[in-house]
């Protein structure tokens, strides 16, 4: 018996190999002036039940969405301004999402283009017109953003995994905690004798 | 499911569930069993793991609990091994959040200890088939209690009743039927290989 209660722990460890971690999951981009995003569930599923609502800064309500099939969703947004993206499931799950101003601002050329006047011209015939300048700003901007973009989730998906060290180290963490607890009672009663 | 993330309950709810759990947590540590210490360390470690390993499920996502298990298993010594791993949870995995702590004690662990106190009494007299019954109640009750919990916290926060109530039915159900099967294979495994670590030291060598 004392063997098998050794093992079992190790048994345990082995079988629960860490796979993802848990609940809801939400990305958004801003593409232009409008915001493409993504709902998924810890572990790949798409989240098609979740209800996606955007918020502005001030937690003012601007659209409730429903993510298709795929679990995407997209949002005509209406100004340069702080969006937050809030995707929930009925019971409890939650995710938060921020796309910020300066994010959606290269979709709005008439804000950006003010930007653009106030800093003067760079050197170069073609640049020196402001409205074209801005322009060309606002495509390279969103040319970056849909490079960028599958790295993000990448780096996102990869940070809402728990790698084999958290599950270790948590753990490690629990049998410490019983050791010492077991170590404390055996001196106590040690004592007594 | 059971995780309930920062930001979803009422400022009501969160400060019942942290003073709920507090009681009942200074209860279970008068009566804390410290023969149970290994098992519990054991079972939170397999808590702690097994919600790692969430399946998509309907409009949801589960994973195994395991607090029946360990209800039945600990008795009041569930309530502390729940508490340590859903912390640990919440520090590496980032499952559930910090305010909702309490609540989330609270729905893990009534079950737990309503497992224990009606299940455990019945573990002595309990043949081979006897000890799997009891851990399949176990299992069962665990999860769908803890889904009716969830439910309750998120319609007490104002929280509309009806999505909650339909995800419970489609994603807890099954769950509970698979949690049973394998608390219940758990516990009569344990009980044929080493009786004393689910009746108690002393019962196995009696």
């Amino acid at each position: 018996m004392p063997s098998l209660r050794r093992s079992l722990p190790l048994v345990l460890t082995l079988v629960a190999t860490p796979v993802f971690a848990h609940g809801i999951q939400v990305f958004a981009f801003a593409d232009g002036d409008r915001i493409e995003g993504s709902a998924h569930f810890a572990g790949g599923g798409v989240a098609r039940g979740a209800r996606i609502r955007v918020l502005d800064a001030q937690g003012g309500l601007l659209a409730e969405l429903e993510p298709d099939a795929e679990g995407v969703f997209s949002y005509q947004t209406r100004a340069p301004v702080d969006h937050l993206i809030v995707a929930e499931t009925g019971d409890g799950h939650r995710a938060e999402w921020r796309v910020s101003a300066a994010e959606l601002g290269p979709g709005f050329p008439e804000a950006a283009a003010e930007g653009a006047v106030s800093e003067g011209c760079v050197a170069g015939r073609s640049f020196a017109d402001p409205s074209a300048r801005s322009e060309l700003t606002a495509l390279i901007e969103q040319a970056v953003a849909r490079q960028v973009r599958p790295l993000r989730e990448e780096l996102l998906a990869a940070r809402g995994r728990a790698s084999l060290r958290d599950v270790l180290g948590g753990i490690g963490y629990l049998f410490g905690l019983a050791g010492v607890l077991m170590w404390w009672r055996a001196r106590g009663s040690r004592d007594l004798k | 499911m059971a995780h309930v993330p920062d930001g979803v309950l009422s400022t009501p709810v969160l400060v019942g569930g942290a003073l709920g759990s507090l009681a009942l947590l200074t209860l279970s540590l008068r009566r804390l069993d410290y023969g149970h210490l290994p098992h519990a360390a054991v079972l939170s470690a397999a808590f702690f793991v097994s919600s790692l390993i969430s399946v998509p499920l309907g409009p949801s996502s589960v994973h195994l609990l395991l607090n029946g298990l360990m209800g039945v298993m600990l008795g009041w010594t569930a309530v502390p091994a729940l508490l340590v791993a859903l912390c640990l949870q919440l520090v590496f995995f980032g499952h559930g959040g910090l305010a909702a702590l309490g609540v989330n004690t609270l729905n893990m662990a009534i079950p737990a200890l309503l497992c224990g106190l009606a299940l455990r009494p019945r573990l002595a007299r309990a043949g081979p088939g006897g000890m799997f019954r009891i851990g399949a109640a176990a299992g069962g009750i665990g999860v769908l209690l803890t889904g009716l919990l969830v439910v309750l916290s998120l319609v007490l926060s104002d929280r509309a009743f009806l999505p909650a109530a339909q995800v419970l039915a489609v994603s807890v159900l099954p769950l509970a039927l698979v949690e049973a099967l394998i608390t219940g294979t758990v516990l009569s495994f344990l009980a044929r290989v080493d009786p004393g670590s689910v009746l108690g030291e002393g019962a196995g060598r009696a």
